[in-house]
């Protein structure tokens, strides 16, 4: 069954900036349609009072990893769509794909090794048999 | 992580039975996250803080009877498919297939994937691996309580046997002599001893030589395979017809994941134990 990799969702911002604009706009209208679109991730909202660092959006995954994303000067749909980013993202981590294939199983029939369409010593041969 | 900025328990639980997509009854959940360790550490600290008796003893109830049940259902349900899927297979294969999935470094490694390192109360940080097999283990006799035994098998079929994908039989199941093992399965079923024949060889005299042996059962070839030496050859070749026979190849049909209809399977494993 699909689980979602996303585990919480922190949103930390300061009232009074003017660049968390966006940051309180989601707050204030779009975070609970959020909330309760993807029950399965925890948003924690934490206004932190006074100009403080960036607003920022940090995200947890079930493997560990946490990703920040600054969400200065953005608007509130722009954040919606960013937190609807990292939640169908999984934690692994974010570089380049070598190759975008991979199989388990490499071969359907049989690897070739050099001894595949040789036949079996044990096949009889005489001067009429030939090897099948 | 309890201890770090944004942390609510409650939250996380609900968001735990969305995320496994179940309905857990929530005091249940939250004692299958108790451990006993963590009870005895916290009436410790208590004591130490200098409270009298009366609030020294913690309202909380320990997840061991929720693990038993657990644990029990697990194997039983576990052992149930296996015996439905491969009906050749004999009991002590079974028991090492269901003891690699019980086993604790699996049950850990599904148990950190699923955020249960951060919602199990315990005494010692990180967890030790034993501590969350347990309180998977009790989350699973919580589920069967809330939910009855249908939809905890589909959780245990969905979450432990995906984890065999891609491993070989004998890396599961340590087999000492497997020549032996195919001798009695072949009397079994009347069929005579198999005869070792080599079939090609490469490379005798060099460092590395490839020998190809094959079994034979009354001229009929049973199974070939390749080896080092002679011995190591007629071993393979002995595991791959015992791959064969139990039905454990590598090109069988991938497991079933569709919907059950026989909830009386399920019963019959509640019932059993």
């Amino acid at each position: 069954r699909y689980v979602r990799q996303l585990q919480r969702l922190q949103l930390l911002f300061s009232p009074t900036a003017a660049d968390a604009r966006g940051a309180r706009q989601f707050v204030e209208e779009a975070a609970q349609d959020f909330a309760r679109q993807h029950p399965d991730v925890v948003l924690y909202v934490s206004p932190h009072s006074g100009p403080g660092p960036a607003p920022v959006l940090r995200a947890e995954y079930l493997n560990g990893t946490v990703r920040e994303e600054l969400v200065a000067s953005k608007t509130s749909e722009e954040i919606v769509q960013l937190a609807t980013k990292l939640a169908n993202q999984s934690g692994l981590d974010i570089i380049r794909i070598r190759k975008p294939f991979h199989t388990d199983n490499p071969s359907v029939q049989g690897q070739w090794h050099p001894l595949t369409n040789k036949p079996s010593i044990l096949t009889v041969q005489g001067p009429r048999l030939q090897p099948q | 992580r309890s201890e770090k900025p944004n942390w609510d328990y409650h939250a996380e639980i609900q968001a735990f039975s969305h995320r496994v997509q179940e309905n857990f009854s929530l005091d249940l959940l939250k004692t299958a996250f108790v451990n006993p360790c963590y009870i005895e550490s916290e009436e410790a600290r208590r004591r130490q803080l200098g409270l009298d008796k009366d609030a020294v003893a913690l309202q909380l109830q320990d997840n061991t009877g929720l693990t038993e049940r657990g644990l029990r259902f697990a194997r039983a349900y576990l052992a149930q498919c296996f015996e439905g899927a491969y009906p050749e297979l004999p009991a002590k294969g079974i028991e090492a297939l269901v003891n690699f999935l019980t086993s604790q470094e699996l049950v850990s490694y599904v148990a950190q994937n699923l955020s249960i390192q951060d919602l199990t109360l315990c005494r010692d940080f990180p967890a030790p691996p034993d501590v969350l097999q347990r309180t998977f283990l009790a989350v699973i006799g919580a589920l069967l309580e809330s939910s009855g035994p249908e939809r905890t098998g589909i959780f245990v079929r969905d979450f432990f046997i995906p984890q065999l994908i891609g491993k070989d039989l004998f890396e599961i199941w340590e087999v000492v002599n497997p020549m032996g093992l195919l001798v009695e399965e072949l009397t079994k079923r009347n069929i005579s001893a198999p005869e070792p024949r080599i079939t090609r060889q490469l490379g005798v005299s060099t460092v590395l030589p490839v020998y190809f042996v094959g079994l034979y059962c009354d001229k009929k070839i049973l199974a070939e395979g390749p080896g080092e030496t002679l011995l190591a050859a007629e071993e393979e070749a002995a595991r791959v017809a015992l791959r064969k026979l139990y039905g454990y190849t590598e090109n069988r049909r991938p497991w079933d994941y569709s919907k059950p209809k026989q909830g009386l399977a399920a019963e019959k494993a509640i019932s059993s134990n």
